[in-house]
């Protein structure tokens, strides 16, 4: 609990850290903050051609949004998907990186992991605002979702952070970490549903046996791409069971990433 | 009596050195379980008190365990035995500019700089102009960093550490950067450090400079205190020992 609460007091700090993390990051582009735009819409331009047109995929038809645009489906999903995986390999590797400020100066270490998480979420919130007007535009109603969608962003940024904050102590051990996270991550995309929809798992579940669906609902990303999809794309309440369980690893791997944090910080200046 | 401001009671700090330190998964599966290390004490059972207001100094060879010590009394390093109490804001300088991001501005980075040293936005806002004219960088105050000159980024990191106004200060042989002016100017910071009963404890190899700042000396020697008591007499007794050594090692 001291350590909370020295975090509190050091919160001033952690502010700072995470405008070090955006300005320094567009820093001498002409660009600038857009950048961080360009790249999703990127994304979305090559999935839409890969799936929409050549694939033929077809997307679930908003209920009771009405939309029926493979674009803002696959954007729904996929933010939330990119901010996770920007917090999580961002966050792991915050401690390594920053060595020479951890061996120089004490300040509670876990502000690094946390000013990844703030920086990354800031980012994010230019494009959902963007996906938020593309869907209004094109028949959908998000605006009185917002609030709900705060709360999951949150809720996603502690699962994150959790996640995050475990990996950069294993990091410090092994830097394998990083390379084997990257490989990681991207196995975990193909088998979350981002680019394509459930249903193509269901179907598949059906033919082949139950057991598949439970367990590709094991993996939260899966839940949190739902309840996404659930406030962006359908302008509806997400499923009772997928906020809870959203709500359950978000929780479960934050404190456990915290914990572990704690008990390895002491010895991070000597390690690095 | 005064009270004291820095309880070091015993403290002693190990170090694990690898055969082989690449930090990868592979080598540790290949040196099967226990990995191979010797366990090293760079400090060792060492106590000193420092009461309020006076400026101790720690003295001693290369590798002695000086920087080690100011690392576990500035909380980078835990250590491994004993115990230590400081009473009041303690600021700590082991490396100056350490916290400086070269893409920001000078300003940006006073800012930076000073909430990782502990100053809240307001203490900065304050002390900003102060801060500015004592490190003479104001022409280039809105420039990225990584354009200054050595000096300047010194004079820069060490200009907000000072102005950070601890109660303890814990410095690591910082005065032998920058010019001679700038020593002067650093030295006269110090100076008023000490008026304003302020604890300091630093490290130098400049024994002049030991004398003329500190009150109490520490000699380190291979991580134990070799000996401790009011600077000259251990600055004395230190460099009569280096020159024994060195009629020692011109004779053999
Ligand atoms: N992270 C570390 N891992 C292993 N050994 C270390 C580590 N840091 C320091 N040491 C060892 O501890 C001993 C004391 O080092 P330290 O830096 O405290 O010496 P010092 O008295 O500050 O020397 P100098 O006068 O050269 O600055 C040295 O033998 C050094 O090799
Ligand atoms: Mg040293």
């Amino acid at each position: 609990m001291s350590y909370a609460r020295d975090l509190l007091r050091t919160r001033e700090l952690l502010g700072n850290l995470v405008q070090r993390e955006i300005k320094g990051k567009y820093r001498r582009t002409v660009l600038g903050q857009l950048w961080s735009l360009l790249n999703p819409l990127a994304t979305m331009l090559v999935y839409t051609v890969v799936f929409s047109f050549i694939f033929q995929a077809r997307p679930r038809v908003g209920d009771p949004s009405g939309l029926d645009i493979y674009p803002l489906w696959l954007m729904s999903g996929l933010l939330a998907w990119s901010f996770f995986t920007r917090a999580v390999t961002g966050g792991l590797s915050s401690i390594v990186s920053n060595a020479g400020l951890i061996k120089k100066v004490y300040f509670p270490r876990m502000h690094l992991p946390f000013a990844v998480t703030l920086s990354t979420g800031f980012n994010w919130l230019f494009e959902l605002g963007v996906l938020i007007a593309a869907i209004w535009l094109f028949g959908g109603f998000p605006i009185p979702w917002i609030p709900l969608l705060l709360v999951f962003m949150v809720l996603l940024g502690l699962l994150a952070t959790g996640i995050a904050m475990l990996l950069a102590i294993v990091n410090v051990h092994f830097r394998d970490t990083q390379h084997f996270t990257a490989i990681v991550i991207s196995m975990w995309f193909y088998l979350t549903p981002v680019i394509y929809p459930i249903s193509l798992v269901e179907t598949a579940a059906a033919q082949r046996g139950d057991w598949i669906l439970t367990v590709y609902r094991l993996n939260p990303m899966e839940r949190f791409i739902a309840v996404f999809r659930n406030l962006l794309y359908d302008n509806t309440w997400p499923a009772l069971d997928d906020s809870l369980v959203c709500f359950a690893w978000a929780i479960g791997a934050f404190l456990l990433g915290y914990v572990v944090f704690v008990n390895n910080e002491k010895r991070l200046a000597e390690l690095l | 009596m005064t009270e004291s401001a820095v309880v070091v009671d015993g403290v002693s700090k190990r170090f694990r050195l690898y055969r082989e330190r690449n930090a990868t998964l592979k080598s540790a599966l290949m040196r099967g379980r226990a990995s191979v290390y010797e366990e090293f004490w760079a400090v060792r059972d060492v106590s000193f008190d420092v009461p309020r207001g006076t400026t101790l100094g720690l003295i001693g060879r290369n590798g002695s365990g000086k920087s080690t010590l100011l690392k576990t009394l500035a909380r980078i390093l835990h250590p491994d035995e004993g115990q230590i109490t400081m009473s009041g804001r303690v600021a700590s300088l082991l490396e100056v500019g350490s916290g400086f991001h070269p893409e920001l501005s000078g300003r940006e980075n006073i800012y930076l700089n000073g909430s990782i040293l502990g100053m809240s936005r307001k203490e900065i806002d304050s002390r900003f102009d102060e801060i500015v004219d004592f490190s003479e960088v104001r022409k280039f105050i809105d420039q990225p960093v990584k354009n200054y000159s050595s000096g300047m980024y010194v004079r820069l990191g060490f200009s907000v550490a000072v102005h950070v106004s601890p109660d303890i200060l814990i410095v690591d042989e910082v005065l032998a950067v920058g010019d001679a002016a700038f020593k002067t100017k650093s030295k006269r910071k110090f100076a008023e450090f000490r008026d304003q009963k302020r604890t300091i404890i630093l490290v130098s190899h400049s024994m002049p400079q030991v004398r003329a700042l500190c009150d109490q000396v520490v000699w380190l020697d291979g991580g134990r205190v070799r000996a401790i008591g009011p600077s000259d007499e251990v600055v004395d007794a230190y460099l009569a020992h280096i020159d024994a050594d060195e009629v020692d090692s011109n004779e053999e």
